[in-house]
């Protein structure tokens, strides 16, 4: 196809809500693979379902790339939150939940999600991997609020901690993964 | 406020990530509009993250992309015209891009808009109509109170007067019963034989056409004296009719409107005698 198209972000923005499909599909050509690791990072264990997710935030960023504002962040961050939202929501759905009945039930549900969380270390991929290096009593805190999207009042209810302990963990946890990161 | 303390407080990670309640997240944007190294600070951490998230990206199923792009209305296959050099895209081409291209419109968000404006619509009628709804029981009501007001007045008026009738031992009562001819027809008089009121209470008499009515007749040695007329539609009300001293029985007729001389006699619909016939 000769010399490929670039936009810079700038530049993407602007033909995205112009309604240019050629940019669309630069955009595609260029996020979906980081939007489609973090699907997979909350949505572990079903790639169909994941396969949907990535389809949906798409057709959604498609939709509303009108009410994208700049001011606020980058258009990777705002397309990262719509990915992450949409896993969440996907995993509370009560299709997904229906689908894993038949897993056990605790007594607990708080605790089976928190137990669940420390225990799952398998595969790791993405900002998961970088998890890792995290404490663990971190680590859980950012799973439950990141990966699983609880509130951080929830997450003290269900781990039995004050929600300022929560918090500033939490905070923490953010601040050395920002470090690993760079 | 010391902005280096805020930005290592971890608001800017919280914020990014989508982690800050509303009221960080309000804070955080007002900040921002005040502080450029804030700003600053927020897109350093989202390029780190942005940078990372590339490089640890999962390649999806084409099939992703194909459905994608059928869904927002594009041709996946579609290539540029031959003549057209590929080119890089500035924001000129992005203006002509839709005139150029009418058949590019995106299907998926006119069904959507569509559907939209249906649901809208739906969602209009529905209200007005429970809106409407809401007022005709209302007026109903309204209706029925007034109905219920009207009803308790004249139930109120004939207990007084009822109890005026009835109370009074002097008062004698007259079960006045149905002819072969009406015989369903049923009244009772109040007769009061030391004030000589009369009064009728309509049990059961058919509605007479409107140039009719009934007549009360007082029978004093077989001989017919006129107590008034009545209407059908009076019933359930005590009427108070002429006044008689005398009266052996009393009987009802049916009668051209006003009332006649004599009675019908054929026309009887009741009858009903007194202790005075005995």
């Amino acid at each position: 196809m000769g010399i490929p198209t670039t936009y810079t972000e700038q530049e993407l923005v602007l033909a995205l809500k112009e309604r240019n499909n050629q940019a669309f599909g630069f955009l595609y050509d260029n996020y979906a693979g980081a939007l489609y690791s973090i699907i997979k990072q909350i949505i572990t264990d079903n790639s169909e379902l994941a396969n949907d997710v990535l389809q949906e935030v798409f057709i959604n960023i498609w939709r509303k790339i009108e009410t994208y504002d700049q001011t606020k962040g980058r258009l990777f961050t705002w397309m990262l939150n719509i990915a992450r939202n949409a896993s969440i929501d996907t995993l509370r759905s009560k299709s997904y939940q229906n689908s894993q009945k038949n897993q056990e039930l605790p007594d607990n549900v708080y605790k089976g999600v928190a137990n669940q969380t420390i225990l799952q270390n398998v595969d790791n991929i993405g900002l998961k991997k970088v998890l890792e290096k995290l404490r663990p009593e971190h680590r859980v805190l950012v799973e439950l609020a990141y990966f699983k999207g609880f509130t951080h009042e929830e997450i003290a209810e269900m781990m039995s901690i004050p929600l300022g302990t929560v918090k500033t963990r939490i905070r923490n946890a953010l601040l050395q993964l920002r470090e690993y990161l760079k | 406020m010391n902005v280096q303390e805020y930005i290592e407080s971890g608001i800017i990670e919280s914020y990014v990530m989508g982690l800050a309640s509303e009221s960080e997240r309000a804070e955080f944007e007002r900040l921002c509009s005040e502080y450029p190294e804030l700003v600053a600070a927020r897109r350093k951490f989202e390029e780190s993250l942005e940078g990372y998230a590339s490089e640890n990206a999962v390649t999806p199923p084409p099939e992703v992309k194909v459905k994608v792009l059928e869904a927002i209305g594009n041709t996946p296959s579609r290539k540029p015209a031959s003549s057209i050099p590929p080119k890089i895209t500035t924001m000129q081409v992005q203006k002509e891009q839709p005139v150029n291209e009418p058949a590019s419109t995106p299907v998926l968000l006119r069904l959507v808009a569509a559907a939209s404006v249906l649901l809208l619509v739906g969602m209009a009628y529905l209200y007005y109509q429970t809106k409407q709804e809401n007022k005709d029981l209302a007026d109903t009501n309204d209706r029925l109170k007034v109905s219920l007001d009207t009803t308790r007045n004249v139930l109120q008026h004939i207990l007084d007067e009822q109890k005026d009738v009835v109370s009074n031992p002097n008062v004698t009562v007259v079960n006045m019963v149905g002819t072969q001819v009406a015989p369903k027809s049923s009244a009772n008089i109040y007769w009061d034989s030391t004030s000589s009121n009369v009064y009728l209470v309509v049990k059961n008499m058919p509605k007479l056409p409107s140039d009719q009515q009934y007549q009360l007749w007082a029978l004093i040695d077989s001989k017919p004296k006129d107590l008034g007329v009545f209407d059908a539609t009076d019933q359930k009300m005590i009427l108070k009719m002429k006044n008689t001293q005398k009266a052996q029985a009393f009987a009802i007729t049916i009668e051209q409107k006003g009332g006649s001389p004599s009675p019908t006699l054929q026309k009887m619909q009741s009858i009903g005698k007194t202790l005075q016939s005995q």
